[in-house]
């Protein structure tokens, strides 16, 4: 039910160039989150995320400091080694230091016809961000008509908004089926279906994931999945091996909270009436924040209890990517937190490669410690 | 052939005063780290016998080797045990293991016997790796850290310096005592450079004694950050090989202000002690 969704997620690059030579279209390369891609649909661009491969590499050393976070040098070592050559330009929104180097330095190192530096605001709770942001998208908007030479339309908004929303929505649904006592997804292939989110076109993923949500209401299972329940939060991740280790020694991943899953899905675009590019503004000033967004006010540390109720983990696996300075930040709040409400927590450091024997005895006693078989 | 100053000196033992026929539950920890393997045989809970052994590099037969020292001399066979638990970085290759659990568990839960259930923080120094445990009056475990960057302040790299000095490993706590006075800390991120700034030290014309001292005060000051970091609740014990050695335990004890206890059980067997109670504990449920 879900090969599909993880053949997407392992052949990226082959599906961006079929779809490039299908459609004739202009692909775009994201690299935060906070990319405003209804505004890329509605221009009939195919936005994807640029994400790293996990494997160790040797070229980012003379471009970013070796005290940024691995995964910003992973991504820019894709493009250093060709692997997203098939786009036609790049973008950022703007979130953390390390991430915008990455992108700094693929439009320095990296021939494309277009590049973007989206000034995302980072005080979202200032009541000024919702008007800063909607004149920044309305100038992006004018940047995107320039470079595709035509205008966007309302129409054509309405349309990207309507293609983003309906793929938001279903995610929304599937997600809620892993509150079920046993969830017919396991967190890997929920995690699959995500990370495809980001790299194909929503009007192919959207028909797919509507079948299997329906195939779910149905009754229908994916897989079955009895383990010891686990939140899982923190930096970016796309650890498919992680998470697959996690569940093969007695764990299920029923919910999370990162920029490949919930962050990315979680709120839609209210588009009632009104000014469609304030509403997008609106959207992404108002969904889950990253916690290099989420000051004055910490307002993650709620959601993130929430989550963790309804969908009933008993533990969490809280990760950061080395030298990520904004979840190294919040992680201690949070955990706190947690601990506070009877939600144990496990903290683990990820890198490029995770030492997946080192973190495996870490998790198993982890999970020993949140079982309740009496041997006592 | 060189004499080798690493090697500790592996060992058997056997209680005597009880008759493992007579007993209704004999169960057994086989504990294989990277560095020893333990094995433990309890007799209804009773610690009948034991074995701490050099782990080789095929961890199958290093589980073997322990479990046949442990039988040696007892007419006990391996069918005679009810159930096995293996623990451990080498659990899953314990051949007749019934289950396995990580050493995490079985030392809080071997720790809870040995030092009493007041207990409530241990400090597992491995071979490998340390691990800090905080756990309840039962020897369940309620969080743990692990180090997660290098091997010092392991045995591993107290052994690398018992070589590097030409100092029996046994010798070397009582040794870094015998100093005019306390000399600072060597590097304490990894064996390898503390190493080297050992053999600078030396050079420099620094007796042996003192530089041992400046690795025991390192090693000490590594693990007080482990502890610091999750918390030292009294009653406070130490398990492992590290355990035996008095200058990291002295030294650990005064920058932590807090005393270790003290127990009449060997602290390298508390993994696999830890387990063959598990394995008592599952032979229960299964009998009721």
């Amino acid at each position: 039910m879900i090969s599909q969704f993880r053949e997407w997620e392992e052949n990226r690059h082959t599906y961006a160039k079929s779809w490039k030579e299908k459609t004739g279209g202009k692909v775009i390369g994201y690299f935060c989150t906070y990319v405003p891609e209804e505004i890329l649909y509605a221009a009939d661009i195919l936005p994807v995320r640029i994400l790293g491969s996990h494997e160790p590499q040797d070229v980012t050393e003379p471009h970013i400091f070796g005290m940024f976070c691995p995964f910003c040098r992973d991504c820019l070592a894709q493009g250093l080694k060709g692997r997203y050559d098939y786009l036609d330009g790049v973008m950022i929104s703007q979130s953390c230091l390390h991430i915008r180097q990455a992108y700094t330095s693929w439009v320095k190192h990296i021939p494309q016809s277009f590049s973007y530096y989206l000034p995302m605001p980072n005080n979202i709770q200032s009541k000024h961000a919702v008007p800063y942001l909607t004149a920044e998208l309305k100038q992006f908007k004018t940047a995107v008509e320039k470079w595709i030479g035509r205008e966007i339309t309302n129409d054509d908004l309405k349309k990207g908004i309507d293609i983003m929303n309906e793929n938001r929505s279903l995610m929304h649904k599937l997600y809620s089926f892993r509150k079920n006592e046993a969830p017919p997804v396991s967190g890997e292939e929920a995690m699959q279906v995500a990370m495809s989110q980001q790299m194909v076109d929503k009007r192919e993923h959207t028909p797919l994931l509507k079948s299997l949500v329906t195939q779910f209401e149905g009754g229908a299972v994916n897989s079955v999945n009895k383990g010891i329940r686990l939140m899982i939060l923190g930096s970016e991740d796309d650890d498919i091996p992680f998470i697959r280790m996690v569940e093969s020694v007695g764990g299920t991943v029923v919910i999370d909270d990162h920029c490949v899953g919930t962050r990315y899905f979680w709120n839609n675009v209210n588009a009632n009436g009104g000014d469609l590019i304030e509403s997008i503004a609106k959207r992404y000033i108002e969904r889950p924040a990253c916690p290099s967004k989420d000051w004055i006010e910490r307002n993650r540390i709620p959601h993130l209890l929430n989550l963790a109720k309804d969908f009933g983990a008993k533990g969490a696996i809280v990760i950061q990517q080395k030298f990520c300075d904004p979840h190294e930040l919040d992680i201690p709040a949070i955990i706190k937190k947690f601990n506070e409400n009877d939600i144990k927590t496990l903290f683990l450091e990820f890198d490029v490669t995770v030492p997946i024997g080192q973190f495996k005895i870490r998790v198993e006693a982890f999970l020993e410690m949140l079982q309740e078989e009496d041997l006592f | 052939m060189a004499q080798e100053f690493w090697r500790w000196k592996e060992y058997n033992w056997k209680n005597e005063n009880i008759d493992w026929k007579g007993g209704s539950i004999i169960s057994s920890g086989v504990d294989v780290g990277s560095v020893s393997s333990q094995a433990v045989i309890l007799v209804d809970g009773e610690l009948y016998a034991y074995a701490s052994m050099r782990t080789g590099s095929d961890s199958p037969l290093s589980a073997v080797n322990a479990m046949n020292w442990a039988l040696d001399g007892s007419g006990m066979k391996l069918e005679n045990i009810n159930y096995v638990v293996g623990t451990g970085y080498g659990r899953v290759n314990v051949p007749f293991a019934n289950k396995t659990i990580t050493e995490i568990a079985c030392h809080a839960r071997g720790a809870n016997l040995m030092y009493g259930g007041s207990v409530r923080t241990i400090l597992d120094m491995g071979g490998q790796d340390c691990k800090a445990i905080r756990c309840d009056e039962k020897g369940k475990v309620a969080n743990f850290l692990m180090n997660d960057k290098c091997a010092a302040g392991t045995g591993r790299g107290m052994e690398v310096f018992a070589d590097l000095l030409s100092v029996p490993i046994e010798e070397i706590g009582g040794l870094s005592f015998d100093v005019a006075e306390e000399p600072e800390p060597v590097s304490s991120t990894c064996v390898v450079f503390a190493k080297t700034e050992a053999t600078g030290l030396l050079r420099e014309g620094w007796p042996k004694n003192k530089v041992i001292a400046a690795y025991c005060s390192a090693m000490a000051h590594r693990v007080v950050t482990l502890l610091d970091r999750i918390g030292v609740e009294k009653d406070f014990a130490i398990t492992g090989g590290i355990a035996k050695n008095i200058g990291v335990v002295n030294r650990l004890q005064k920058e932590l202000g807090v005393e270790t206890l003290k127990s009449k059980y060997d602290s390298q067997i508390a993994g696999a002690l830890g387990a063959a109670l598990f394995a008592k504990a599952l032979v229960e449920k299964e009998r009721k």
